[in-house]
């Protein structure tokens, strides 16, 4: 299958001199649901803010549907829906006019603004708050709102950071389901952050670590439950907490010697 | 429709149904002359002031503070938008960056002109008298302009760079003792501390107050409207080209 998302060599520092990402190295297919693990300061965040060119990059290069981020903001834009981790909604807007606002951004007429509005008010489950204000939503809705209008131009690739903190499980589970069919019926990549293994477990079917700013596994999720251990009956979890474990272990021991 | 002109039209129909903030500046505006006026307006009947009372001498400080307490102070669309997070949703779209910033810009200094001239109706009621008619109005919207897009552009470009709301007051903080620097209350031939005097020949607000006062009481001089011109067209250019050169530093 094709690459949608090339990254190479990707470098980045922060001016307090912290580098976030070490040169690295990632492709993720088109079509994929695609998950980053990794733990907090990992460079997650850095890596998606990169790709989503909210911060630029210090060297080498990455590519998006074959788009240059750096040439193509535009249609980048166009490629690209973001979900981030904090919710980026108008708190004084209706729902609706949010939505249909969000498409009308993005090059679409009134008329299928508002149709695509409906098709997300329905999937998201969000009929009887459509004419409220989006700051009086629960924390769950509000969630399923910002996602919604990351979803509104039906992009190629979604970046999901952390997308269900603060939702209910059945809002999760909707929630997914949305998502997949939008992964296996528009083959839409699907770009996942987040720290409910179980959920990536269930969803995502190719995954990377990232540690300390570089790729330290890419491959599928299977295959990453059978690199941790050859029992089958390990949950990604588990297998999470075991890698990370082999890691400090590894760490300990060479600075020991 | 255009992405830009979407912008634009949401960030003026937001101030619409939330006028606060311009209604606030107006409200300050109101006040400051009604206080002042009625604290110290008896030394309008002083030679001076040419016969046209101290309403008139007062009126130009009241078109300052409009701009200093409305949105285009305090960049209010922008500083709501970074606030709530939109303003990352409005970066992910297509539209283009500067038109990010200047967008809530237009829709902030539009208010700004909005009210100055209801403050200059109000002010005719009470008896302001308007030096060259019609045109000491455009005159006066023409300061009054900018004006509020220099604070605009300041507000706007440091909330940029910085990436935080709160920053846009370090403008109006920074500007506002230049508002007593000033030949605010009192003709300079009134004013007897040497240094205020020479402080306020340095200010730049003095020349918008003069040149005001020039259209309105006709009781100061037509260089100090040329020179506020002048010199606001060049604070405006800068903070137009502060505001729009961080849409390359945005920091979200």
């Amino acid at each position: 299958m094709e690459a949608e998302i090339i990254v190479s060599s990707l470098t980045k520092r922060y001016s307090n001199g912290t580098e976030a990402l070490k040169g690295l190295t990632l492709d993720v297919k088109r079509g994929d649901f695609f998950v980053l693990l990794g733990q907090n300061g990992a460079g997650k965040s850095t890596l998606i803010k990169v790709l989503t060119t909210l911060l630029d990059k210090d060297a080498g290069h990455f590519s998006i549907g074959g788009l240059n981020p750096e040439q193509q903001k535009t249609e980048i834009q166009r490629y690209l829906g973001v979900a981030s981790q904090e919710n980026e909604i108008d708190p004084g807007e209706k729902v609706e006019n949010l939505l249909i606002f969000q498409g009308k951004l993005f090059g679409l007429s009134t008329p299928d603004a508002k149709s695509r509005t409906e098709e997300l008010i329905n999937a998201f489950q969000l009929s009887e708050y459509r004419s409220k204000k989006a700051g009086i939503l629960s924390g769950g809705n509000k969630r399923k709102l910002h996602c919604a209008l990351a979803l509104v131009h039906r992009p190629h690739v979604l970046f999901l950071d952390e997308p269900t903190v603060g939702m209910d499980p059945l809002a999760r589970a909707n929630f997914w389901e949305v998502i997949n069919q939008l992964n296996k019926k528009e083959q839409t990549t699907i770009f996942l952050t987040t720290q409910y293994l179980d959920e990536a477990d269930k969803n995502a079917n190719t995954m990377a670590f990232i540690l300390d700013g570089k790729i330290v596994y890419d491959g599928t999720i299977h295959g990453f439950k059978s690199l941790v251990s050859k029992s089958d009956s390990m949950s990604l979890d588990e297998s999470y907490l075991e890698f990370i474990k082999s890691f400090s272990e590894q760490n300990t021991t060479n600075y020991s010697k | 429709m255009n992405s830009n002109i979407l912008l634009t039209h949401r960030a003026i129909v937001k101030l619409v149904k939330q006028p606060s903030a311009p209604l606030m500046g107006f409200g300050m505006s109101l006040f400051f002359l009604v206080v002042y006026n009625a604290g110290i307006g008896g030394i309008g009947s002083l030679d001076i002031f040419a016969g046209k009372g101290y309403l008139s001498f007062l009126f130009p400080i009241a078109i300052i503070s409009l701009a200093m307490g409305s949105s285009a102070g305090a960049g209010q669309t922008l500083n709501a938008d970074m606030q709530s997070g939109y303003f990352k949703r409005l970066y992910f779209s297509p539209a283009s960056r500067w038109a990010l910033i200047a967008a809530p810009m237009i829709a902030d200094v539009l208010p700004s002109l909005f009210f100055t001239a209801i403050l200059l109706c109000v002010g005719a009621v009470f008896g302001v008298t308007f030096q060259f008619g019609i045109l000491s109005v455009l005159g006066v919207l023409l300061l009054s302009l900018l004006w509020s897009v220099t604070l605009s552009g300041f507000s706007a470009g440091i909330m940029i760079r910085t990436g935080q709301a709160q920053s846009a007051a370090i403008v109006t903080n920074a500007i506002f003792p230049l508002l007593f620097l000033s030949t605010t209350f009192l003709p300079r031939e009134l004013i007897t501390a040497k240094w205020l005097l020479a402080v306020s020949w340095g200010n730049p607000v003095t020349y918008i107050l003069e040149g005001c006062r020039y259209l309105l009481a006709g009781t100061s001089d037509a260089r100090f409207f040329l020179i506020a011109v002048v010199v606001f067209s060049i604070t405006t250019i800068i903070s137009l080209s502060f505001a729009l050169s961080s849409a390359r530093k945005i920091k979200l």
